[in-house]
């Protein structure tokens, strides 16, 4: 067992390790050599990300001892967000679905040959992706058309994956399907697990508008998938997404609020000690204290977030639909007066950067992976006014 | 003086539903209404029971007969006053309180304290406090030996006891009420649910002369921009809440229009703009009472930030009422009103941000941060 983990019973002294551990193992170059980093080395990075966590005892331990993690509270979770976020250490984004929502998942409604089979390979770095949408089911998800189709023990799958991050490099895919296609629409959807490497799955990656191809379009054609590999009863398969939906419970907001809290105050810093223009600019410097102010205010509410996770309200709770509201627009405000301080050299073509906010438009650009991912900040307007407000579903 | 350190939440929330309820049935709609039109004196007769149940000594410690709640209970205070829109002169006085608490001499401090926290005697303070020439100029009074003279707008009431403000290098108390030299002419305002008057003097005899000018001015644009702040919050989610009960029975195209999407969208808007000033708000009590270095920028920005955001939220709510929304028989008026004045007070906004701005720089280039949460 690791340092880090041994110190799991003092919450002080585990952040210390972590911290000590981070200030050895994140490299100080590694931003710059992702800024030049084409989309293979971007992902390699990510898995060697991973698997430096994973000598430490880090990749999973918020799972139970049985299943290969440490066992560690939601607690030990936001001190790892939060040391993560002040080393600036790298990223494992292609790892959420692998982290969170499949044992969010399977923890509830799996099998125990499931979580054994899948939770050991996650442990040892597979890839999941998730396909849920469609092109012609976004926010009205329950619409959604793919077909499984029962042949004997198994189920054939015909239809269309979108929006499915890094479903390119994946392994495995969590996969809503209609199996009953005359029933209501939410009771007609089975849950499965499906091999990326089946025969009849086809991806392509989607080019977004910063440049950069994170997500795919999953195409199925006849693709096989056993059984056994269905999460959950058959037509029972809503119910089971709702747990993939909850699963994620505001750490990795946490993590990405406190990451923009170091990156703003490290871009002010340095504006201040080279007397930078905006500062002087009434105007620009006024909107600037603006920013801080909703900065902390999101920051504040997302530690109320993960207070509450934990207690029987918060699956009735609106906060987190307040939180995404409020912080990804103010993100999107953020890096929009990045880009116009930054004049024409803003707008040379440059993806990750060094520095923080070294390249405006592709923060600004990227800002609405934000507003649009997740529930579109317009449905977390509906959740907000109806469940919040009690404004009548009409 | 004991610095107030953290209250127990849960002394604070039974203080707050104790307020909360004496103000929601003594200061309701149909009260304040009547108060407006000139049929009642729901001003002083709130201003008695306030005083009678200790709400005016909340931030008074209690060595000067006060309850020594801090400014966590001045920060409930001010906001359920802010929520029924309750008319009286809580901002000036409370927050004169904090003033000569934190600038006063033990003798000062003696003299004024226990009155204010009995209620006995109402204050009247500068509307506005100019940055960086806070104390020199701003408020156009002058000390001789002869006494005060000058001229001031004040935030208080036409019966205000005396008046906290700078003259030449030094804060003065000066008695206003039957007093020599002093007199005072009430302003009629759009926000009938406060006062503000214009005090003249001539040669008046200050009651006290304060020399720590810098401690009493920041102690009261402290106190101002978090009771103003507080008082924004909860009028802004008043209004609001008041809104989406009228949208929920009023009918057109034979549904409620709280049904129809895009009013949706706007009242989640605003409830979100809510939440973010409950949060500024609770921030810059936490570093307040807390004491630290960078407790001034965020009293300022929670000002500056909650006051404009209950402008957008009581004209937005003003709106989505349609026609009756823009009669004075209802209510978003009374508060679009109270946010138009809370939106001055105290110091324009744009001179708080560049307050926040400056206190940062100076923050950073001492080291510290002035980011963290402390939670």
């Amino acid at each position: 067992m690791s340092s880090i983990l041994e110190a799991k019973d003092d919450l002080p002294k585990f952040r210390a390790e972590i911290r000590a551990w981070l200030a050895d193992a994140v490299p100080a170059d590694w931003k710059a050599r992702m800024a030049r980093a084409t989309n293979e080395e971007y992902i390699a990075g990510q898995r060697w990300w991973m698997a430096e966590r994973r000598k430490v005892g880090l990749a999973v331990p918020h799972w139970p001892a049985e299943y290969g993690g440490a066992g560690l509270t939601l607690q030990h979770l936001i001190v790892i967000a939060g040391e993560m976020a002040r080393a600036d250490a790298p990223l494992t984004r292609m790892f959420t679905i692998s982290l969170i929502h499949l044992p969010g998942t399977l923890f509830p409604h799996g099998t125990e040959a499931q979580k054994r089979r899948y939770l050991a390979g996650v442990a040892k770095g597979d890839v999941w992706c998730q396909g849920f949408s469609e092109p012609n089911s976004g926010s009205d998800l329950a619409s959604l058309r793919c077909r499984a189709v029962r042949d004997g023990d198994r189920y054939v799958i015909n239809g269309q994956k979108i929006w499915s991050s890094y479903s390119m490099y994946a392994d495995h895919c969590i996969l809503l399907t209609r199996t009953d296609p005359d029933a209501q629409k939410h009771r007609g959807i089975s849950y499965f697990i499906m091999d990326m490497r089946a025969p009849g799955v086809e991806v392509r990656p989607i080019r977004q508008a910063n440049g950069r191809a994170e997500f795919g379009e999953i195409f199925l054609t006849n693709v096989s998938i056993p059984a056994e590999n269905m999460i959950g009863r058959e037509n029972n398969g809503w119910r089971v997404a709702q747990a993939t939906l909850a699963s994620e419970r505001g750490v990795i907001a946490f993590e990405g609020a406190e990451r923009q809290c170091y990156e703003i105050e490290a871009f002010y810093r340095k504006a201040l000690a080279s007397n930078a223009a905006w500062l002087n600019d009434d105007q620009l410097r006024r909107e600037f204290m603006g920013f801080l102010a909703e900065m902390q205010a999101g920051r504040r509410m997302l530690r109320r977030v993960l207070a509450e996770s934990e207690t029987p309200e918060a699956s009735a709770s609106v906060l987190p639909s307040l939180v995404k509201l409020s912080a990804t627009v103010l993100r999107q405000r953020i890096c929009s007066f990045m880009t116009r301080i930054a004049g024409i050299e803003g707008q040379d073509f440059a993806l990750l950067a060094e520095e923080p906010f070294g390249s405006p438009m592709f923060d600004f650009l990227s800002a609405f992976s934000g507003t649009i991912a997740g529930g579109t900040n317009e449905i977390q307007r509906n959740i907000v006014a109806e469940r919040g407000l009690g404004m009548p579903r009409i | 003086m004991t610095i107030p350190t953290e209250i127990d939440p849960t002394t604070l929330e039974a203080l707050r539903e104790s307020v909360a309820g004496v103000l929601t049935e003594q200061c309701g709609s149909t009260a304040l209404h009547a108060f407006i039109d000139g049929k009642t004196a729901l001003d002083r007769d709130l201003w008695a029971q306030a005083a009678s149940l200790g709400w005016l000594g909340f931030g008074i410690a209690e060595q000067y007969d006060g309850l020594g709640l801090g400014l966590h209970g001045l920060g409930i205070l001010h906001t359920e006053l802010g929520r029924q829109a309750a008319p009286g002169p809580y901002v000036a006085t409370l927050c004169a309180g904090q003033a000569i608490a934190a600038g006063g001499t033990e003798a000062v401090r003696k003299a004024w304290l226990p009155r204010i926290a009995a209620g006995e005697i109402r204050a009247a303070i500068p509307v506005s406090l100019n940055d960086n020439q806070r104390i020199r100029q701003s408020a156009g009074l002058t000390l001789s030996n002869a006494g005060v003279s000058g001229e001031l707008r004040c935030l208080g009431s036409a019966d205000a006891a005396f008046l906290l403000a700078p003259a030449g290098d030094v804060w003065v108390i000066v008695e206003l009420a039957g007093a020599a030299g002093a007199n005072t002419a009430p302003v009629a305002m759009w926000d009938r649910t406060r006062e503000t008057i214009d005090v003249r003097l001539r040669d008046a005899k200050p009651a006290a002369i304060l020399e720590d000018a810098a401690g009493v001015a920041t102690a009261l644009l402290q106190a101002m921009t978090l009771a103003i702040a507080a008082d924004s919050a909860g009028a802004a989610r008043s209004i609001t809440e008041r809104t989406i009960a009228y949208m929920k029975t009023r009918q057109q195209f034979g549904q409620p229009i709280a049904g129809f999407q895009a009013l949706k969208h706007r009242a989640a808007d605003l409830a979100t703009r809510l939440a973010v000033m409950d949060e500024l708000v609770a921030h810059a009590l936490h570093r307040a009472t807390m004491g630290a270095v960078d407790a001034e920028i965020w009293t300022s920005l929670a000002k500056a930030e909650t006051t404009e955001h209950f402008v957008f939220i009581a004209t937005d709510c003003v709106q989505l009422h349609g026609g009756v929304g823009y009669t004075w028989e209802y209510d978003p008026h009374i508060y679009l009103k109270r946010a138009r004045l809370n939106e001055i007070l105290a110091m324009a906004n744009p001179a708080l941000r560049d307050h926040a701005a400056a206190a940062l720089a100076d923050t950073t280039r001492a080291g510290h941060s002035a980011l963290e949460l402390g939670l």
